[in-house]
């Protein structure tokens, strides 16, 4: 009898044991693949950078401060976030499939008005704004929009207008070389010089330089070489240090630091290499470097902090690096999060 | 009785049973033993079944591709013949081969399987070096076709699908292609999607007002606007197809589309490493129908397994940019012209 009993169960368990090889290969799938990324609580462990952040995470407006996040605003499509002087106002991008506009809004990220009004019915009449930068004294916005266009050629310039003016006393100011992107990340300094990014034909493909200009629509100089391929500019809090991504044509990038003068680089000094590092951003203090990198095979972005012992590169007056790093290894802020790489980081 | 040490049921003497009674007890003990014996293997053949099952039902999209996508060979047969060759014996397991990647529209412009091949990469891998090779063929490439006509290349697959293809390719690099593998627009969005994305640097930003409003839409001749920003980061399928199909702002025309195609194969690549064979049920599911190829399934797995091991600074890129080619104005169609006395050596020296 027991031994009917014992067959019978057998018989029965055979297809729940199929099934238990289903699910247990389907359990052996990639991990990475179906990685989600959670919404900004806190940074894990609860790590305080000095300070506040502005972070972007799927069209979302996260302020960062004493290790965590508070969404501001509705979620929407926002994306390149800029701060204003007084950290009272923040200008962001809201992009849809056809435009892409410039808000102004308040320091909780409710909008205040729309800066630029490029959607319209006619496809290649509408335009990309991109990278918003708020000038020193708090007057101006500067931006990438995508104005003049000829035909197939859409290249983005950096254009100004006055914070609280109409778009149409917006004004170019500098002149993109033709069917390369353009120029972006515009970083407005004092005296009315511009630094940004020319993206320009080289030997071996299309690359990107740190230009400066002093006047607008101005030929200007650039600051690195093209080999070097370097973009994503970011000025120290006291104007004398840039830090920037130099990839070199290759699929990583390097996190170099740089003294600047107002009018020339002096010598690159890599302070992270390889990976797909992005959006450096310095801390408010200079004490160190926030940057996003992808972490494990999910790709999602997350932030870190590469902090300075002592400072990175002391900006001599002739504008030689005379300090070694003297840095620590670079610290993992987020963990399961999925910041957007696109978008500077905003740090103050 | 039963626990004097000296019993036996053999020993009629000590047990008074008869001894034919004894060896009907002791056959009737071992047939209860072997039937045990049976019913324990018969359990454990059916739990093996039952196992198998499982497997064979969550590997059961692989099968049915491996039946219906792959190992069609009758491709690489029709182009051995279409240039007056013989197909070559499949190259032992080790040895180096070349496959042709081609990458079609399969929007509804045109008829199925007459489509455009919007990429044709060759790809040379040889597993004993761990050494790659990717040479992009730039789609406007005017050569003589396989099917007698002298047009663009691009249009070899829709007069006479892969073997076509496969055979211009031959005839005009004087190249052997041991395989190819073709996917649709879709099947890439898809691809890239099931491998969870691909990571990559954007090399600059990638602007086109006129980007083809051609997939999953009701009218495929639309236009739709498209930005991908530059700098590192994570590209869903949708935004990989945007960046590896837009060309009408780039400087570089096709050629930095290329450059562009080999980038996200190679980010794809570096993601397939990090996958694993149960991985495989979902991925083929999601290019059923997008995918061909004359590779069996134990090239691919070969394939798989080189992808895993060849370093990334050991994949040798190249495009066919000036001087290799040139822009040349053919009466209705703007095209390149192929420079054959440039092509050829590099062609010899690197897909010998």
């Amino acid at each position: 009898m027991m031994r009917k009993l014992a067959l019978v169960l057998a018989i029965a368990l055979m297809p729940a044991f199929g099934f238990g090889v289903y699910t247990y290969l389907g359990s052996l799938k990639t991990k990475a693949v179906r990685a989600t990324a959670v919404k900004p609580v806190e940074t894990k462990p609860k790590f305080a950078l000095p300070g506040t952040m502005i972070v972007i995470q799927d069209g979302g407006l996260y302020k960062l401060s004493g290790g965590t996040f508070t969404e501001l605003g509705k979620a929407g499509s926002w994306s390149q976030v800029a701060v204003s002087p007084d950290h009272t106002k923040l200008v962001a991008v809201s992009q849809n499939s056809l435009a892409s506009e410039l808000s102004l809004l308040g320091s909780d990220g409710h909008v205040i008005k729309q800066l630029t009004h490029d959607r319209v019915a006619i496809l290649d009449a509408n335009h990309w704004a991109f990278y918003p930068r708020i000038s020193l004294d708090g007057k101006t916005v500067y931006y990438s929009f995508d104005q003049p266009k000829r035909g197939y050629q859409v290249d983005l310039a950096v254009w100004s207008m006055p914070l609280n003016g109409p778009q149409a006393q917006a004004r170019r100011m500098t002149t993109p070389n033709d069917h390369t992107g353009g120029d972006v990340t515009p970083i407005p300094l004092s005296g009315g010089a511009l630094l940004y990014v020319k993206y320009t034909l080289g030997a071996t493909g299309i690359a990107s330089q740190i230009w400066l200009q002093s006047r607008p629509l101005t030929a200007g100089t650039a600051l690195t070489d093209l080999a070097s391929d370097c973009n994503q500019p970011s000025l120290s809090p006291d104007g004398k240090q840039l830090a920037m991504i130099c990839t070199s044509g290759k699929q990583s990038g390097r996190l170099v630091v740089a003294p600047f003068d107002g009018r020339r680089l002096g010598p690159m000094r890599t302070v992270l290499a390889g990976g797909l590092n992005a959006a450096p951003a310095w801390a408010p203090d200079g004490s160190g470097l926030a940057y996003l990198a992808p972490t494990g095979a999910g790709g999602h972005f997350q932030l870190w902090w590469l902090p300075f012992a002592v400072p990175a590169v002391s900006a001599s007056p002739s504008g030689s690096a005379t300090a070694p790093a003297g840095r620590l290894a670079p610290k993992q802020v987020t963990t399961d999060v999925d910041l957007t790489p696109t978008t500077p980081l905003v740090w103050y | 009785m039963q626990s004097d040490p000296n019993f036996s049921p053999m020993n009629p003497a000590l047990t008074g049973t008869p001894p034919e009674a004894a060896i009907r007890r002791l056959r009737a003990s071992r047939r209860r033993q072997w039937s045990t014996v049976l019913t324990v293997v018969l359990v454990l053949l059916g739990f093996l079944v039952s196992g198998a099952a499982g497997a064979v039902v969550y590997f059961w999209p692989v099968l049915m591709a491996g039946y219906q996508q792959t190992g069609q060979v009758s491709d690489i047969k029709a182009a051995a013949s279409a240039v007056a060759q013989s197909p070559a014996a499949v190259p032992p397991a080790g040895a180096a081969f070349t496959v042709l990647l081609l990458g079609s529209d399969d929007d509804s412009k045109f008829p199925a399987d007459h489509v455009l091949t919007q990429s044709m990469i060759l790809v040379r891998v040889d597993p004993s070096a761990r050494q790659v090779t990717m040479l992009s063929i730039p789609r406007d490439l005017w050569v003589p076709l396989s099917t007698g006509t002298t047009e663009k290349i691009d249009g070899a697959y829709s007069h006479g699908k892969a073997a076509a293809a496969l055979a211009t390719v031959e005839k005009n690099f004087h190249v052997h292609i041991d395989d190819y593998a073709w996917i649709g627009l879709k099947g890439l969005i898809k691809l890239i999607d099931q491998v969870g994305g691909v990571d990559l640097v954007v090399s600059n930003p990638v602007l086109d007002d006129f980007y083809p409003s051609d997939i999953d839409v009701r009218n495929p001749y639309g236009y739709t606007r498209v930005a991908v920003l530059p700098g590192a980061q994570h590209l869903d399928g949708m935004h990989a197809l945007q960046y590896v199909r837009s060309r009408h702002n780039d400087l570089q025309s096709d050629f930095g589309r290329s450059y562009r195609q080999q980038q996200v194969l190679l980010a794809l690549r570096a993601k397939a490493s990090g996958l694993n064979p149960t991985d495989l049920p979902d991925l083929v599911s999601a290019v059923s129908g997008e995918f061909k190829t004359s590779m069996g399934l134990s090239r691919l797995r070969e394939l798989l397994g080189i992808a895993q091991q060849v370093d990334f600074s050991r994949i040798r890129q190249i495009i066919l940019t000036p001087p290799y080619t040139s822009s040349g104005q053919i009466p209705g169609h703007s095209a390149l012209n192929p420079h054959w006395d440039l092509i050829l050596p590099l062609v010899r020296q690197y897909f010998p």
